[in-house]
């Protein structure tokens, strides 16, 4: 149990590294976020746990690339906050992996339900589809 | 101006400190952003979060940011390709690192020990493919002698007059105890046995090939490592020494 534990968080790992980024990206298209607000829109209503650290190493990266601009913009509430949005080369790419990332999320879904409906067909009918898919 | 009552502000103050030291490889303007950009994230966290006491908020909020190494961990990869890319590390730097880990006599002892050794390991691997081709000559040399003495007796009488072959002692008082055809049959199947060790040893050399192979690619495989890790403590020392820090904190040992 201990190694599912382990693994599962092995993956999940590895799952939101490359989703995160898109995320990020995606919060970032339509509207200008700091830091802070960044994450309170990606973990939304909780259900994603995130380390809040995680989110600027991924802000950093795409400010390098040109993907994002950023400023500095005094608060009066406190220290100053860094605003970001994506630029135009970023809205691009956004625009065209968004698409790449539909397609994967209907691939597992399709091969979930796909496996799902083979579960709730009679035996008799699975064997059948069996021997047809072979012939 | 501080933002928070003055026990948060030592944690937060803290908390900073700690990630500076572990922002110490990055560029002195990269440290400063992050250091304000989280320190600003903080901010709003805090201001953000219900808690009523101040130090259970400040420790909640830290918590859920993550431990500076982490927070820095994959900053930190970014960066040092950057720092790569952009600014080669001079070799006087690498040299460096070795002559201060082994010390310079130690260190041109290192490489002769190196050199010596590989010169071996291919002094024993040529000497190994001699020996083979070596057994592998003689025996089916002393084959094609024992099938003279078996068909030819007269060429082997001439060969033994004009002194080409000589056999004294027991041995040869042993084979005149023998017929020429038997002789002969004597010197086939015992040349034929060191034909066969030359070529088991030449069929032995494949695996040994491979072996040493192996252990080539492992020495290398542990060089190459070895010398990826060096590099990235290079580009950090490097990064750190240029650039400088961004706050005068000692360096802990951690």
């Amino acid at each position: 149990m201990d190694y599912l534990d382990s693994e599962k968080e092995r993956r999940v790992t590895q799952l939101r590294k490359g989703i995160l980024e898109l995320a990020v990206m995606g919060s970032l298209y339509g509207e200008h976020h700091y830091g802070y607000s960044l994450v309170r829109v990606l973990t939304g209503d909780g259900s994603l746990s995130l380390k809040e650290g995680t989110v600027y190493p991924i802000l950093t990266r795409l400010d390098k690339e040109g993907l994002v601009r950023s400023e500095w913009v005094e608060s009066d509430q406190g220290p100053p906050r860094k605003y970001y949005s994506l630029t135009a080369n970023g809205r691009r790419l956004f625009e065209s992996l968004m698409p790449e990332f539909d397609q994967l999320v209907s691939l597992v879904k399709q091969s979930r339900n796909g496996a799902k409906s083979r579960q709730n067909q009679p035996l008799g009918e699975r064997i059948l589809v069996k021997k047809e898919e072979r012939a | 101006m501080s933002h928070y009552p003055e026990v948060v502000e030592k944690i937060v103050q803290d908390y900073l400190q700690r990630l500076g030291i572990q922002l110490k490889g990055f560029p002195n303007s990269d440290q400063e952003e992050a250091l304000k950009e989280l320190g600003s994230h903080i901010y709003e966290s805090y201001c953000c979060e219900s808690d009523p006491e101040p130090v259970d908020r400040i420790l909640k909020v830290l918590r859920k940011l993550g431990e500076p190494a982490d927070v820095v961990a994959e900053r930190l990869q970014e960066s040092l390709l950057n720092v790569g890319r952009l600014k080669r590390v001079p070799l006087y730097v690498l040299g460096g690192i070795v002559v201060g880990m082994f010390g310079l006599p130690l260190g041109f002892a290192g490489v002769a020990m190196l050199v010596g050794g590989l010169g071996a390991v291919l002094g024993l691997v040529a000497a190994f493919f001699a020996t083979a081709a070596l057994l592998l000559i003689t025996g089916v040399a002393g084959m094609g002698l024992g099938l003279i003495r078996m068909l030819s007796p007269d060429f082997w009488d001439q060969l033994v007059a004009q002194g080409f072959i000589q056999v004294h002692g027991r041995i040869g008082q042993f084979f005149d105890l023998l017929s020429p055809a038997a002789q002969g049959a004597l010197l086939v199947f015992f040349f034929m046995a060191i034909a066969a060790a030359g070529l088991g040893m030449l069929w032995l050399s494949k695996s040994m090939l491979k072996g040493l192979r192996f252990l080539f690619d492992l020495i290398l495989d542990r060089a190459k490592t070895l010398f990826r890790r060096r590099r990235r403590h290079a580009f950090a020392w490097d990064a750190g020494r240029f650039n400088g820090t961004v706050s005068e904190v000692p360096a802990e040992g951690k």
